[in-house]
């Protein structure tokens, strides 16, 4: 039977999950453990090497982030993922719409659009680095064709940053569409019917039912690319290694200098813990603001 | 069905889409074609764009044959072993624990989820040095198991499995245990099938790890039999100099794999059940 959209969403709400620390904590036990095995307690190893120096415990790693290049990448990282994950979500959401629809060989064109993410990232940047190039590179000689003239790219101070994005998203967007596609398909078909007997246009029907239908994976894909592009670092070692004149100088790669170019691991590893503090808060308000507008909804019926 | 689109809509789209889906592949193409040239004549090859930029003129089966039965053929079977031992592992216990998350209400639920969090925001090449000194201090150099374990644990995939539970209706699960059914059968047959296009999608978080591995391994293994696909191919950048055909003829390798094994799990996205099971 169809059901009302505002009564059908509010079954998760609901939910009244059974209480059982203990059968909760047998099934979360492996997972918990790997995890701080493999993850937190290196990181938590890495947070500790970086509040000591010279053998003892000391804030001084911490004292050189003041200088003028953290900053700056600080800055550069914040208007990189400022523009790119917004755009990465959005970009990956029209990319899921289009090919969850029913058309031939559907299958082999998401398989197509995912397939970068599956090449190893040196070797896609270095392929891109081809195409970029000014000069005789590919992407100048499309824009010949049509008349514009040629480009600098990678070897310019305004344009370097984007170029990166363009070819981080062309590896993500395919990854991110697959986990939207799946929450489409999860969306109950007779709240999709329902409103379309109600004269429901697909426009109306994909805004008002679908993507609020969606928010969960939309949130996590927002809060995936985000930690993804904050961490971005192969791109920029491969392609400009922080240049031309800083401008895609991104934390992590400033953090890689630090360690392996100048050899002193102790500022890379506060620069990292500062780096992962930062992506913690902005994750946290993420939560918030993704909770914040849908919840209504919820609570309608 | 679903969000199908009128039909005046999808027509173009039945156009639109294989055009744009190849030209998104463009770049990679033009790997694959240049994986087929002698080595010297990758970087020649687009003076003047024509079509011919996309197809190799000499197609030499060189490179692909040396790819098959050299060092890097074994590094590929190598990553295929790690990553589907991954995979296997990996979904398992990640469906557990966001089974575990969202079933049940327990004090500091909250905190886990924000260590799983966590755990996924760490760089895991800051985890790498340390990871691989652990690692060789048990003595799991050189065996897949240390190469398999990193994997396991992944709170991505964790992540996203839970998103897909917390729309579950909580009273699939009560109904069962109304039934009798214990924590493990309605997990085993509530949430499971419920949820398999979230379970491909967290096998594929997993596997792309495991495929894109490079820096751990890279520390853990000093046997080249050991090798995964990834160090295989970038110790090709090494070797008397750079054999750029042979390079990217691994490249196109190594991606074939991921390829073959998304398009075999297609079927999975094509059907939903949620809508379906409360239908009543």
């Amino acid at each position: 039977m169809a059901q009302p959209p505002s009564q059908a969403a509010s079954l998760g709400r609901r939910r009244r999950p059974r209480s059982g620390g203990v059968v909760a904590t047998v099934f979360l036990a492996p997972a918990l453990l790997t995890l701080v095995l493999t993850r937190l307690a290196p990181a938590v190893d890495t947070f500790i090497a970086s509040l000591r120096a010279g053998g003892t415990w000391s804030l001084a790693n911490y004292a050189e982030l003041g200088a003028d290049t953290f900053r700056e990448a600080v800055v550069t990282t914040v208007v990189f993922n400022a523009i790119i994950n917004p755009a990465q979500v959005l970009v990956s959401y029209a990319l899921a719409v289009v090919l969850s629809q029913r058309l031939p060989a559907v299958g082999l064109w998401r398989t197509l659009i995912f397939l970068p993410m599956a090449v190893p990232p040196a070797v896609s940047t270095v392929v891109w680095g081809i195409w970029f190039r000014p000069g005789d590179g590919i992407v100048n000689s499309l824009l010949a064709v049509v008349g514009v003239p040629d480009q600098p790219f990678l070897t310019s101070p305004t344009q370097a940053l984007y170029v990166i994005m363009v070819i981080a998203s062309w590896i993500g967007v395919g990854y991110w569409m697959m986990f939207l596609i799946a929450g489409i398909k999860n969306v109950p078909i007779e709240m999709v019917e329902a409103a379309a007997i109600d004269g429901a246009g697909w426009w109306r029907r994909l805004i008002t039912i679908v993507t609020p239908m969606v928010r969960r994976q939309l949130s996590f894909v927002l809060v995936a690319a985000t930690v993804a592009n904050f961490l971005l670092f192969v791109p920029v070692q491969v392609l400009t290694r922080g240049g031309p004149a800083g401008s895609t100088n991104l934390v992590m790669y400033e953090a890689y200098t630090q360690a392996f170019v100048f050899n002193d691991p102790g500022p890379a590893f506060a620069q990292i813990t500062v780096l992962v503090a930062l992506v913690a808060v902005i994750v946290a308000v993420q939560f918030r603001l993704m909770r914040g507008p849908t919840e209504p909804l919820r609570h309608a019926s | 069905m679903r969000l199908d689109m009128p039909r005046w809509g999808r027509m173009p789209l039945a156009v639109l889409v294989p055009v744009g889906a190849i030209l998104w592949l463009a770049p990679l193409a033009w790997t694959v074609a240049s994986g087929l040239r002698p080595g010297n004549a990758v970087f020649r090859s687009f003076r003047g764009l024509n079509w011919r930029t996309f197809i190799p003129d000499a197609v030499t089966a060189e490179n692909v044959g040396a790819v098959a039965d050299g060092t890097l053929g074994r590094a590929i079977l190598n990553s295929l072993i790690v990553a589907g031992a991954t995979v296997a592992l990996g979904v398992l216990i990640s469906a557990m624990a966001a089974y575990g998350l969202t079933a049940f209400r327990f004090r500091g639920r909250g905190f886990v989820f924000a260590l799983v969090v966590l755990a996924f925001m760490v760089p895991f090449e800051a985890l790498a040095i340390p990871l691989a000194d652990t690692a060789r201090d048990v003595g799991l150099d050189n065996s897949y198991i240390g190469l398999i374990l990193p994997g396991v644990g992944n709170g991505l995939a964790i992540f996203l499995l839970r998103q897909f539970y917390l729309d579950i209706p909580a009273e699939l699960a009560e109904a069962a245990s109304i039934d009798g059914a214990g924590a493990w059968r309605i997990f085993r047959h509530v949430y499971l099938p419920l949820t398999g296009p979230a379970m491909v999608g967290a096998g594929i978080i997993i596997f792309v790890f495991q495929w894109q591995a490079y820096l751990l391994p890279l520390l853990l293994t000093t046997d080249p039999s050991m090798d995964v696909g990834a160090v295989a191919l970038a110790r090709l950048f090494g070797q008397y100099g750079v054999d750029w055909g042979m390079l990217f003829a691994g490249a196109a390798f190594l991606c074939l794999v991921p390829a073959i094994v998304l398009l075999v799990f297609q079927r999975t996205f094509t059907e939903s059940v949620v809508g379906s099971a409360v239908k009543g």
